[in-house]
């Protein structure tokens, strides 16, 4: 008899034992490490042949949703600021007013458009060891850090602003989480405000090994920020042939779509690089302040971005990324978290996915308090779940508090193993003799006990294993000096930054071009 | 099994680990034959192999259920000792009285305990479960153990060690006395009067062996 599981202990040899008991030599093994916490590790291999999902919305609701976006873009329309994408719909056989900006999108080409959609898209990592399938074949989901932060909590909870060298923080922590599947470039401070984008991007792509989202902050930057993606790939044809990054492109609600969001559509074709099409409605602002009209003014946009890509960079993967917001009607802020957001994220996310087929993608994490803490943990862990069930590809926010605008890394590392359990959870298991356990229950003595048998034995390892978590009783809890999850997260984080450098990182001639590009970017923007 | 002493020894180590209880017995009964002294076997390769589970299991590396199929392959080789052992001037480490207390039917965590300890080289004598005071008095004046250890998983039954310590001490016997279970903690231990609370089986045998000052 045996298990695969020896192979995962580390022993020590009987004879090393024994002259460590005698006070001869210590064997390197049994040498304590810095800190008494697992570091977070990949799910094993394995996966459900269908997904488990919940129906927020019925089929009939969902139709109603998608019929109603149709309607919307033919007879209501959208407002197009890029006068050459304007020109190239009407060209498509949409309606375009006398200024040349208003565009009604006919049922048959909006329908065309969604026809042509790819279904399914890989997003590469630099190395090739962390490429991305989505949809996940597994039937569960990767998850992602955000864009919007611009505040950085330090592992010992203090808030600033966040600068270049948390850029390097956060690609160490989305590289080393197994639950980030791709990182974004957030917000720096300290570099120009109109080329923040293009800095963190430069820093992200030479220190994460893991794909990149990007999100242009104007018309030109889309362009550096697409030149220095194909940089790092080793030029075009490489980012074509393995897209390391994808891009946002938004509309602006309601019913707009910026030159620079367009900009970003076309980029995005010339390289081949994956879309995001996203709509951020709030509702009660940009939104009705009702859920399912800000849901639907959410499907309608991105069934009009879906046709703007299928005219302007046809065949290019794109992704539908409702991000639903709530105004908060006593203050006037955006909530990500509250009750009706969650409604709203549920609902567009079946809408996009069931409704309109598309790979889809929305905030999985995130809280609106400012710390981490028991608020923050109770809504993102609702978050993911209801996201999670709704059948989102992707699920945004690892790391993210206070509404997207701060990102915490002992916050993601948490992030990270909530992800793994749902991720766990969702691979329903197999019903048969051996996980039934049948011949075992026909031959247990009644009064008896399961622990010390072969099928235990075999299994015992198939249980999901928390890093963070804690499973302790009060007195070695007590005796590890109250050790929290934070502290081992915190622990986890401390790991983390000491990496070894990643493989696939760009080398240093093509470091060296891509802070040539910033520079040239710098004096195109800002002179 | 050819080889040096050393690697000989290694293999039934090695055996045990694996939670192969055949073969552990097998590799037992060639070393027998090639004449390789009873203690050098046991502690040197039995016990220091279950040790090993030990402080695996302790890091968390091992879990219960392959503690248990270790402890079972040692067992087996322990078994092939025991009757020499017997007929040699050899004693055992210690006796261990092991008992859930009355009116608790939970008997899993008591016996992974006994099998730790027997690993470990303690004579253990179960009284098994619900065993009232009196049963465990019955078994001091009987067997003369070293150690009584007592277990109790339900909130509703621990009142019932402190009931039996104060037996014990009341009858005069002044042995070391150990608890344990889901619901008790030192704090518990010290409440009642108990000389040592351990939290797990690995720890219990810990526990054992700093009372009979064996550690």
């Amino acid at each position: 008899m045996g298990n695969d599981a020896k192979s995962s202990t580390k022993r020590r040899s009987r004879r090393d034992r024994l002259a460590a008991k005698s006070g001869e030599t210590v064997a390197p093994e049994a040498a304590s490490t810095d800190f008494d916490v697992a570091m977070p590790k990949p799910l094993p291999a394995g996966g459900s042949a269908a997904r488990p999902s919940f129906a927020y919305l019925d089929d009939a609701r969902v139709d109603e949703f998608v019929e109603r976006s149709y309607l919307i873009l033919e007879e209501h329309g959208i407002h197009v600021s890029h006068a050459a994408a304007a020109a190239k719909l009407s060209e498509a056989g949409c309606k375009v007013d006398v200024d040349g900006r208003l565009v009604r999108i006919p049922r048959a080409l909006a329908e065309e458009a969604l026809a042509a959609t790819p279904r399914a898209v890989t997003l590469c990592s630099k190395s090739g060891r962390h490429d991305l399938e989505i949809p996940r074949p597994d039937n569960t989901f990767h998850m992602r850090t955000g864009t919007g932060a611009h505040g950085f909590n330090e592992p010992a909870g203090k808030w600033r602003k966040l600068v270049m060298d948390d850029v390097k923080a956060i690609a160490a922590i989305g590289d080393g989480l197994p639950e980030v599947g791709f990182i974004a470039h957030p917000f720096v401070n300290g570099v120009p405000e109109r080329t923040s984008d293009i800095h963190g991007l430069a820093t992200m792509l030479a220190n994460s090994e893991k794909h990149n989202w990007i999100q242009p902050y104007d018309v030109l930057n889309a362009r550096f920020l697409l030149e220095m993606a194909a940089v790092a790939a080793g030029g075009e044809e490489n980012l074509r042939a393995r897209p390391i990054v994808s891009c946002i492109a938004c509309s602006f609600s309601p019913f707009e779509f910026k030159e620079m969001d367009i900009e970003a559509i076309i980029q995005c074709g010339r390289y081949g690089v994956p879309i995001h099409a996203c709509s951020l409605p709030t509702a009660g602002g940009t939104a009705p302040v009702t859920m399912p009209g800000t849901v639907l003014m959410a499907a309608a946009e991105i069934l009009a971005l879906v046709t703007l890509t299928h005219i302007l960079a046809p065949g290019t993967p794109l992704i539908a990324t409702p991000l639903i917001f709530a105004l908060d009607m006593r203050t006037g802020r955006s909530l990500q978290a509250s009750v009706e957001a969650l409604s709203g994220a549920a609902m567009a996310v079946q809408v996009c996915k069931r409704g309109f087929g598309l790979m889809t993608h929305t905030y999985g994490s995130g809280s609106d308090t400012p710390d981490l803490g028991g608020q923050s943990m109770a809504e993102r862990a609702l978050v993911n779940f209801i996201v999670g069930q709704s059948g989102a590809d992707i699920l945004g926010g690892v790391g993210q508090l206070e509404c997207a605008t701060v990102f915490s890394p002992i916050q993601a590392i948490l992030d990270s193993e909530l992800g793994s359990m749902q991720r766990a959870w969702m691979r329903t298991p197999e019903i048969d003799d051996e996980t039934l356990a049948w011949d075992l229950m026909m031959d247990v003595p009644q009064g008896g006990h399961f622990l010390a048998n072969e099928h235990t034995l075999k299994h015992c390892r198939d249980v999901f294993e928390p890093s963070a978590f804690l499973k302790l009783a009060r007195d070695p809890y007590e005796a590890a000096g109250r050790r929290s999850e934070i502290d081992n997260a915190r622990a986890i984080y401390d790991r983390l930054m000491k990496r070894e450098v990643p493989p696939g990182l760009p080398g240093e001639d093509a470091v060296a071009e891509i802070n040539r590009i910033v520079v040239a970017a710098d004096k195109a923007i800002l002179d | 099994m050819t080889g040096s002493l050393d690697e000989r020894l290694d293999a039934i180590f090695e055996a045990v680990l694996d939670y192969e209880d055949e073969k552990t017995e097998r590799l037992v009964r060639e070393e027998l034959a090639h004449g390789t002294d009873l203690q050098v076997i046991l502690n040197d390769a039995l016990i220091s192999a279950m040790d090993e589970v030990g402080d695996l299991f302790s890091e968390g590396a091992l879990f219960v259920p392959e503690m248990l199929m270790a402890a079972r392959a040692m067992k087996a080789g322990l078994e092939v000792l025991r009757p020499l052992l017997a007929d040699t001037d050899s004693k055992p480490v210690g006796t261990i009285v092991l008992g859930t207390v009355h009116r608790d039917l939970h008997d899993i965590g008591k016996n992974l305990v006994g099998m730790m300890l027997e690993g470990a080289g303690f004579t253990v004598v179960n009284l098994g479960v619900d065993v009232p005071p009196e049963n465990f008095l019955e078994a001091v004046h009987e067997h003369h153990p070293d150690v009584i250890g007592m277990s109790a998983l339900l909130t509703t039954t621990m009142p019932n060690m402190g009931k039996t310590i104060q037996l014990l001490r009341k009858e005069g016997w002044n042995g070391h006395i150990m608890i344990g279970g889901a619901p008790v903690n030192q704090e518990f231990a010290d409440a009642i009067g108990a000389d040592g609370f351990a939290a797990d089986a690995p720890g219990a045998v810990e526990l054992a062996r700093r009372m009979i000052g064996a550690a």
